[in-house]
């Protein structure tokens, strides 16, 4: 089977042992920096991410399976501001200029960045320890009423039971396989309709299912508000030393206009 | 000691009783056995020990606190691990491992003990190799030992368990059955629902329900002989 979107691929490069929250810094500060990009910063981004690529000792195969379901997406801001950014001097094609050429390739490419950025950190954290670093990322968001014990618990149900619901949702379409129904035959619309038949026994099954997960998350004590963690979250000296190398890259990325 | 005193449950909007006055002790270190049709209340019952379920009439005593209050059910489910019958609604956790932690980390204790409670669990229930699966991959009986594991690394004084076999290849209940055997040797207490009498014939006691009422209680031999 091959890797899914932004999958975990196991290893143990330095990337890969980073503190999950520094991890998580960094999306967000090379997010802002982007967010200011003219061509030197795409340059500087790029050679950043392309370094991080390197240690990490991901592949480019990877990066490009990261970005490939939003191609069309790039495409679209591509075209929209190559043939619709009207200022600036005419270029060999008719309604297009070189102004929106650049514009275009710029902003494509901060979104590029900004899923790339993503995808690498979740292929080189597990789940449980991104998990672990959002709820501490969120705690002192506590007091503003953010619960983050309950978020973190809850998105990682989440992603416990997204298999399993993908293996019930095969059982119910083959129960209806087995009953005569045909999911590839007819047309869009039909289908979408027959559609309906393996969503509705999904979604019943699901309250049926949560409301014994509810029952068994209470039966071994779970109750809102903190708990504790068998993983334990630690700062190491390089830990400091890349979020403060990433802080001042970021500053001087930011202000140097 | 778990003392159910003139328990009666009727549940929201249904018309008539799932439990009908229940009176029933269960010692330290006994292995009691429930048996009864389905729909006699069993499930009912054992939702009662840990304070899933609070009676609607009578009173249930877990080691001298009553389920009622409220303040005590940390505590309560702590001493009363429960197993219920489908173990894929059971774990939420993402690996073995971070489920069987899932109880510890509820009960507020410490990394480091936390570890210690979650590697022991699991090699007592043989799992000790599955500690960083996905529970997706494992096959029933596996999902059903690490629930075990879930409730062990509470540190149960007791264990109830709703049809701990069903579902179950022959070999695969043999390994829990032994298991469950081996467990109450050290000292928890075993409250096994089923209906399936040959699984019981090694039970302390045998409870037989039947619509919401304990008909026959006994050693297997009383309640064998009594059928």
């Amino acid at each position: 089977m091959g890797y899914k979107l932004g999958q975990y691929i196991p290893g143990s490069s330095l990337v890969h042992r980073l503190d999950p929250r520094v991890k998580i810094a960094a999306v967000m500060l090379v997010s802002i920096t982007v967010l200011r990009a003219d061509a030197f910063i795409v340059v500087a981004v790029t050679i950043l991410l392309a370094g991080i690529t390197f240690i990490a000792r991901l592949s480019l195969a990877h990066l490009l399976r990261a970005v490939r379901p939003l191609v069309i997406f790039f495409a679209l801001i591509f075209l929209v501001h190559l043939f619709f950014f009207t200022p600036g001097a005419p270029s060999p094609l008719p309604l297009a200029t070189y102004e929106g050429l650049y514009r275009g390739a710029i902003l494509t490419w901060r979104f590029v960045f900004l899923i790339l950025s993503a995808a690498i950190l979740t292929m080189t954290t597990l789940p449980s320890e991104l998990i672990s670093g959002l709820e501490r990322c969120l705690r002192p968001l506590r007091p503003l009423g953010i619960p983050s014990h309950d978020v973190a618990v809850m998105v990682s149900i989440v992603l416990r039971f997204v298999p399993t619901l993908l293996q019930e949702l095969d059982q119910i379409k083959e129960a209806q396989m087995a009953r005569g129904a045909d999911f590839k035959a007819g047309n869009l619309l039909a289908r979408m309709k027959r559609v309906s038949s393996l969503v509705i026994p999904l979604i019943r099954n699901s309250i049926l299912r949560a409301e014994e997960v509810a029952m068994g998350m209470e039966g071994r004590g779970y109750r809102r508000g903190p708990r504790t963690y068998m993983r334990e979250l630690r700062m190491t000296p390089s830990d400091y030393i890349i979020l403060a190398l990433l802080v001042i890259l970021t500053g001087l990325g930011v202000y140097r206009w | 000691m778990i003392k159910v005193e003139h328990l009666v449950h009727t549940y929201e909007g249904g018309n008539s009783p799932a439990l009908r006055a229940i009176d029933l002790e269960i010692e330290e270190g006994e292995y009691v056995a429930i048996i009864g049709p389905i729909g006699c209340g069993k499930t009912t019952l054992i939702k009662h020990l840990n304070a899933l379920l609070i009676p609607t009439e009578g009173n249930v005593w877990v080691d001298g606190m009553n389920t009622k209050d409220t303040r005590l059910a940390g505590e309560i489910r702590q001493r009363v691990g429960m197993v219920f019958q489908n173990p894929d609604n059971q774990i939420v956790g993402m690996t073995v491992e971070e489920d069987v932690a899932f109880g510890p980390e509820n009960l507020r204790l410490p990394p480091g003990e936390i570890r210690r409670r979650v590697t022991e669990a699991l090699e007592a229930v043989g799992m000790g190799s599955y500690a960083q699966r996905h529970p997706h991959t494992l096959s029933g009986g596996e999902k059903r030992l690490v629930t075990l594991a879930d409730v062990l690394a509470m540190n149960p004084s007791y264990i109830a368990l709703d049809e701990p076999t069903s579902s179950l290849d022959p070999a695969g209940r043999e390994m829990v059955l032994t298991l469950l055997r081996g467990l109450n040797k050290q000292g928890i207490a075993m409250i096994h629902v089923t209906h399936n009498m040959d699984e019981i014939t090694g039970a302390d006691r045998i409870i037989v329900m039947e619509d919401g009422r304990i008909v026959l209680s006994g050693t297997p031999g009383e309640v064998f002989s009594g059928v």
